[in-house]
């Protein structure tokens, strides 16, 4: 197993596709972090999305950081899982792992710990840079630097994280089932961006919301009710979550797990061809 | 130690999904330390019995023993280098940091990796991406990536694929020198000459069948004497007598004798004495090309 590790974090920590996604969250950061210091400093007469300053301050970054998160960090992990995984079957490097020792699964677990890992940093890479956004706007203000507490901090770095990994996994499993990368990515962009979304309003509005147990279990409902779920006031005023913070986790880490293990399955059993 | 078999396989099948059957109740037995030809033409059946016995492809039926071991065993490819088909590396590392991926893999010390960067004669480019290299390039960091292991057992499937003349000669080289000492190799291609030069044992695979497993030797046949004379019928008519039928032959306008080339001249007096006309007599021994082509069923120059 540290074998596979070593091996996987050798392949991948220069990767273009980890360098490449986790700039792009930083970026996405600051921009959000820019426009919406723009909108502060000039407020359109009568404009009821009207930004208050204060909240781009570093006591409300986790809130912030959690919106830019969500959910077009969660694409970029599906984007970046698919490529992780379906990209071995095009290039024969399957086979080139698969014929060298550990088994199968031994492969694929070192392969999810290493990607679990880089998903932990894509979102460290996010924290930072919000945190960072956040004091280089308080300095121009001039106003006084006071931080949310470590655990709050802690709290928002888990959720997120949890959300990219689970949203990563949808990825690698369609890699995996897909065998390529281009197709798998499609279809899980497609998934996330609107098929869930479409099936949401669909089956609420069914009967009154009779069947509203259903959407409680979809994978992004719980991940955007985990990110409203925190009740201290660093995380910002947020809307009524359609779930608990503990279901969400719940769920969350049911889908993971499960995507896992059928991806692992999938890789046990097929011929490599 | 010679005679003991390091790849053994009994009524390897291989049906696919769709119906088609590639691999057929083969029987196969490779020896430690000789460099084994697995020769067919394209589609026979030779990747898909090479990835059964490293367990990248399970078999619908049959048996196979690699290395003491069974197909995809950990055990088993810790002593099994292997390149299948094309060479499968990550475009965006260097050849060196390729190797270095598999080295961790199979936990092998990094030194090993600038060794056979050595023996492939790689060393000099393996800073350059993957992605970057020749074909002759890539065929050759495949090998040094089945070599990192020091394995028993080499298994190359189709190494000299996609080479140019000068890139074959050089394969077929590296494939001699590390044939050398106790270390087994397999090796499939359709190239009768690269099989005929490096190979102690050849098992001829088509339609899915292995359809000869023996030495090169065994394989072409015994040598035997051709005439070319006139009348030919008058020179059969004798030579049938001299040798018995079953010695004889004939094709395209010759006569065929098994026979040993040292009874060249008694031929020859016989027939001239006869007073048939000879206008060629000489010892000959068939190619390994008419030979797989007899058993695969394939025609020269198809």
């Amino acid at each position: 197993m540290i074998a596979t590790i070593k091996a996987e974090w050798r392949k991948n920590h220069f990767r273009p596709v980890f360098l490449v996604s986790s700039g792009l969250i930083g970026a996405i950061t600051v921009l959000v972090y820019a426009l919406t210091w723009y909108q502060a400093l000039h407020p359109v007469a009568g404009d009821r999305r009207a930004v208050s300053i204060l909240t781009l301050y570093p006591d409300q970054f986790v809130n912030n950081v959690m919106g830019a998160a969500f959910p077009l960090g969660a694409a970029m992990a599906i984007v970046v899982g698919a490529i992780y995984a379906g990209s071995e079957f095009p290039w024969g490097t399957v086979k080139t792992m698969f014929t060298q020792g550990p088994g199968r699964l031994t492969v694929w677990a070192g392969r999810l710990v290493v990607f679990t890992l880089w998903m932990g940093i894509m979102t460290l890479v996010l924290f930072v840079i919000g945190a960072a956004s956040s004091v280089v706007i308080v300095s121009f203000q001039s106003a006084a630097i006071s931080w949310p507490a470590a655990v709050d901090v802690a709290k928002g770095i888990g959720a997120i994280w949890l959300i990219f990994a689970v949203n990563g996994t949808i990825g690698l499993a369609l890699g995996v089932l897909i065998r390529q990368s281009a197709a798998a990515l499609g279809i899980g962009l497609i998934y996330v961006l609107a098929v869930e979304v479409i099936a949401v309003r669909f089956i609420d509005s069914i009967n009154s919301g009779a069947y509203k147990w259903v959407t409680d279990l979809f994978v992004n409902q719980n991940a955007t009710a985990l990110t409203q779920a925190f009740t201290s006031p660093v995380f910002g005023p947020s809307s009524q979550a359609v779930v608990g913070a503990e279901h969400a986790v719940l769920v969350l880490m049911a889908y993971g797990v499960g995507l896992a293990v059928v991806a692992a399955g999938l890789l046990r059993l097929r011929d490599v061809t | 130690m010679q005679n003991t078999t390091i790849v053994e396989t009994h009524g390897l099948t291989k049906r696919y999904g769709s119906g088609v059957l590639a691999v057929d109740s083969v029987d196969m037995s490779v020896r430690r330390g000789e460099v084994y030809g697995f020769l067919g033409p394209n589609g026979a059946g030779k990747t898909t019995t090479l990835r059964m016995l490293v367990g990248l492809i399970r078999p619908t039926s049959g048996t196979a023993t690699v290395a003491g071991h069974t197909p995809g065993s950990p055990a088993g490819l810790a002593k099994i280098g292997s390149l299948i088909e094309s060479p499968g590396f990550y475009p965006y590392l260097s050849g060196r940091e390729n190797l270095k991926v598999i080295a961790d893999l199979a936990s092998v010390d990094q030194k090993r990796v600038e060794e056979v960067l050595d023996i492939v004669e790689l060393r000099s480019r393996a800073g350059r991406k993957f992605g970057t290299y020749s074909t002759g390039m890539k065929q050759r960091l495949g090998v040094a990536a089945a070599l990192l292991k020091d394995p028993e057992l080499l298994i190359l499937d189709e190494p000299s694929n996609g080479l140019d003349p000068q890139g074959m000669a050089e394969m077929r080289k590296l494939i001699k020198d590390i044939g050398q000492g106790d270390r087994t190799v397999l090796l499939s291609s359709h190239l009768l000459g690269e099989i005929e030069q490096i190979c102690d044992r050849v098992g001829v695979i088509s339609n899915g069948h292995l359809v000869q497993q023996s030495t090169v030797q065994e394989l072409v046949g015994e040598e035997g004497v051709l005439v070319r004379a006139q009348p030919i019928d008058q020179a059969q008519e004798l030579l049938t007598r001299m040798f018995g039928p079953a010695a004889i032959s004939r094709q395209d306008g010759t006569v065929h004798i098994k026979t040993s080339p040292e009874n060249t001249a008694d031929i020859n007096r016989q027939l001239v004495g006869a007073g048939v006309g000879v206008s060629e007599l000489r010892p000959y021994e068939k190619s390994l090309e008419e030979v797989f082509f007899q058993l695969t069923g394939e025609k020269q120059g198809s």
